[in-house]
């Protein structure tokens, strides 16, 4: 990651461990249930946290309750390793920008094992 | 956006909210799979060549902020019609026990979310394209976003079949 052309190295490894971050937290977010909030489409309802879809009220959506949880997670971890000393920073491989979301796909297929009736 | 419905029906609403998404997700393949292209087999300099070399002959820092604005856009979108996907169309499906079709629909959402994750990086590496030691992470970060959308346009495609528009 050292370069005399590179242009600001906090920038870099913010934006790097956010995408390491979001990947991850947002795969722990779907397989433990951890949404920010919970979506009630039909009755247009929201609730904090994970809550079950209620008795006649349609389905529960958490997608957006994962976005929103495993956004903030990236961004504070981002945050923190930006402000870590820059030689740490450099240590970071950048192969894992896509090494990391590639690595993850066999996991989200596996959480999906519902779907996967033949 | 109640307002709308004054003037067109719900059915034509929605339907006109998925094109809108298709489009966008159009122009963002398009953008990708030439950048992707560029990055992974540039052109040899001098080469005269036919379509193949004209494809990826793309200059591809030119196309890192349209990247990024139509995947937020399309997925702005996406995640808009998806609350009437849930009730409309996935339930349907499901009744009819069309499982897998939602299986591979659900990875799609998965994977279009991580790969709005990953827009920050792609976009800072591109914007220093002239950074040697950004080349390998650019070329296969790229090429893994553009893997991404071809997944998440197919698989939409196939969705929107099985299920159709203004049911």
């Amino acid at each position: 990651m050292s370069s005399s052309t590179e242009p600001s190295p906090r920038l870099l490894t913010f934006t790097l461990v956010f995408g390491i971050c979001f990947a991850i937290l947002y795969v722990v977010c779907d397989m433990a249930a951890l949404p920010m909030f919970t979506y009630h489409p039909a009755t247009d309802r929201l609730e904090f946290g994970f809550a079950p879809a209620r008795r006649d009220e349609g389905p529960a959506m958490y997608w957006y309750g994962w976005i929103v949880s495993s956004a903030l997670g990236a961004a504070v971890i981002g945050l923190v390793a930006a402000m870590l000393p820059k030689h740490i920073g450099r240590k970071i491989p950048l192969a894992l920008a896509w090494i990391v979301p590639i690595a993850l796909v066999p996991v989200l297929v596996y959480s999906l094992k519902f779907y996967w009736r033949w | 956006m109640d307002f709308v419905l004054d003037y067109i029906s719900v059915n034509a609403f929605w339907t006109t909210l998925s094109v809108i998404h298709a489009l966008l997700a159009v122009a963002l393949l398009g953008a990708l799979t030439h950048q992707a292209a560029a990055a992974l087999a540039p052109p040899r300099a001098g080469v005269a060549g036919g379509f193949v070399t004209h494809f990826r002959s793309v200059a591809g820092p030119r196309y890192v902020t349209a990247v990024c604005v139509l995947w937020v856009l399309v997925f702005v979108f996406g995640g808009w019609i998806y609350t009437k996907y849930r009730i409309y169309v996935r339930i349907p499906i499901e009744q009819e026990g069309f499982f897998k079709t939602l299986g591979v629909f659900e990875l799609k959402e998965h994977l279009a979310t991580i790969g709005l994750g990953m827009l920050p990086v792609y976009w800072h590496l591109w914007k220093n394209a002239r950074n040697t030691a950004y080349d390998s992470a650019r070329k296969w970060l790229t090429v893994v976003l553009a893997a991404i959308c071809w997944y998440a346009f197919l698989i939409g495609h196939i969705v929107n079949n099985v299920r159709g528009f203004g049911l």
